[in-house]
């Protein structure tokens, strides 16, 4: 799969069918990787493909003027489509080199299952459905569901549904969604007090760094209304009241474009559960206006579009 | 002679000025009576009221927040209210699943002849409101775990 993406990606840019590619490269520290983006041919020599690719690399389209080819797991075309939707980019701009996506591995998780640091890990190789995790001259394996993302696991869509070049078989979705919406359904037991306390001491550990937003593909805004200053809707300073607002709204603004990728729990660096809510959105979209996003370029985005007669329950 | 006061809940109103705000006109000019915990905020059209409006108001100490606007069909702009509509919804439903009491986010459908029905609504509205009592949403508390 690597040899055909570099192969496919070098010929674009020679045959001047894209400007850039935007894809991974090995990371500077162990099972990392990092986006690659870049106009030089021989610079495709370096692009990867393994269980490590996490990042959502769509977010970088809208920043990029020119034709791109970009490589795209399931989440990631479905971010793509969901900017297509919102014509921030035109379909025929780029070039999806879709990689048929098995899953990513969580560090974390790995941290926690062998109890060691990253550091410390000698290898982590994949097979079929086990990982096998080298560390002191030993061989661990556990089954594939330990150790991917919980968005991983809840993946409907592994091989993206539009692409120009796919690099492999295809593969069937098998989202587990009891595993991975396990938080929600405990939160949803709890009295409307309680979840609002829980939801209050998350807050607390905001630092406001806006990675979730930054790393979101959803979030293009130029202006976000956190920087507004008249009216100055949430104070800069990061309480718990103001982490909370600007979490709820902004989820609200992206609903219909948040594709529940998981990117914004997985920057944040004080482990917020944003899956929680963003998935609970997600969710709630689907169940009022049967609408999933980044399914179907052609669909009219969420808040543009309406039916005569949906959610009148709600309307005295 | 001192008299017990007791605790009123303040509801924020976003009304419609096509529709509701008439309609609060109306419900003024024919005598209706109607519980004066409602603010008016006189806005183009409901799908004006960004999700942020709703949210800023309870943090502010608002009980509740009603938003009003024009019956499906009879949209000034044509499709104004359907797009409130969603918006409205899943901001309920998210607040819900957050912990915030559904009753304080409410919605309804008011023309500028219905004095009499939103004389109704803002009765209702209220009396839900002096059920769920006060706002204490954002109100600073010891953090559980600082404890």
């Amino acid at each position: 799969m690597e040899q055909k993406l570099r192969q496919e990606a070098k010929a674009l840019l020679e045959q001047n069918k894209v400007d850039w590619i935007i894809g991974f490269e090995p990371g500077s520290l162990k099972f990392t990787a990092t986006p690659l983006i870049t106009r030089d041919k021989n610079d495709t020599e370096r692009l990867i493909i393994n269980p490590f690719i996490v990042n959502n690399l769509a977010d970088f389209l809208t920043g990029i003027k020119g034709r791109v080819g970009i490589v795209a797991k399931g989440c990631d075309s479905r971010s793509i489509v969901s900017l297509i939707q919102d014509n921030k980019v035109a379909r025929e701009d780029i070039v999806i080199l879709a990689v048929p996506c098995l899953g990513l591995i969580d560090l974390a998780k790995i941290e926690r299952l062998v109890d060691k640091d990253r550091d410390e890990l000698d290898d982590i190789t994949r097979e079929e459905d086990k990982v096998i995790i080298k560390v002191d001259g030993q061989k661990k394996e556990f089954a594939i569901n330990q150790t991917l993302f919980d968005h991983c696991i809840a993946c409907e869509l592994p091989t993206p549904q539009e692409y120009d070049i796919l690099l492999g078989e295809p593969r069937p979705p098998a989202p587990e969604l009891e595993v991975s919406g396990q938080n929600i359904e405990k939160l949803k037991e709890t009295t409307p007090g309680e979840r609002w306390e829980f939801w209050q001491n998350e807050f607390s550990r905001c630092i406001r760094c806006y990675a979730c937003r930054n790393a979101c593909p959803a979030c293009f805004c130029q202006r976000c209304f956190v920087e507004e200053t008249e009216p100055q809707w949430v104070m800069p300073v990061p309480r718990w009241q103001d982490n909370l607002i600007f979490q709820v709204v902004r989820n609200i603004h992206v609903a219909g474009r948040c594709t529940d990728c998981g990117e914004c729990e997985r920057v944040c660096p004080v482990n917020i559960p944003l899956r929680s809510l963003t998935r609970e959105m997600y969710d709630i979209v689907d169940e009022l206006f049967q609408f999933k996003s980044g399914m179907d370029k052609e669909a009219q985005p969420l808040m543009t579009h309406y039916e005569q007669e949906e959610a009148e329950d709600l309307f005295r | 002679m001192t008299q017990q006061s007791e605790w009123e809940p303040k509801l924020l109103g976003f009304l419609c000025r096509w529709c509701s705000y008439a309609g609060a006109d109306l419900a003024g000019t024919s005598r209706k009576k109607y519980p004066a915990n409602i603010r008016a905020i006189k806005v183009p059209c409901s799908s004006r009221v960004d999700s942020l409006f709703i949210i800023k108001a309870l943090r502010l100490g608002f009980d509740g927040v009603l938003v009003s606007g024009c019956h499906p069909g009879d949209c000034h702009y044509l499709t104004g209210n359907y797009r409130a509509r969603r918006r409205i919804a899943i901001t309920k439903k998210f607040l819900e699943y957050l912990g915030v009491e559904p009753e304080r986010i409410q919605a309804s459908w008011v023309s500028a002849s219905e004095g009499g029905k939103f004389a109704e609504v803002v009765t209702e509205v209220t009396g839900d409101l002096k059920k769920v009592g006060p706002n204490q949403l954002f109100a600073e508390r010891k953090l559980a775990k600082e404890n």
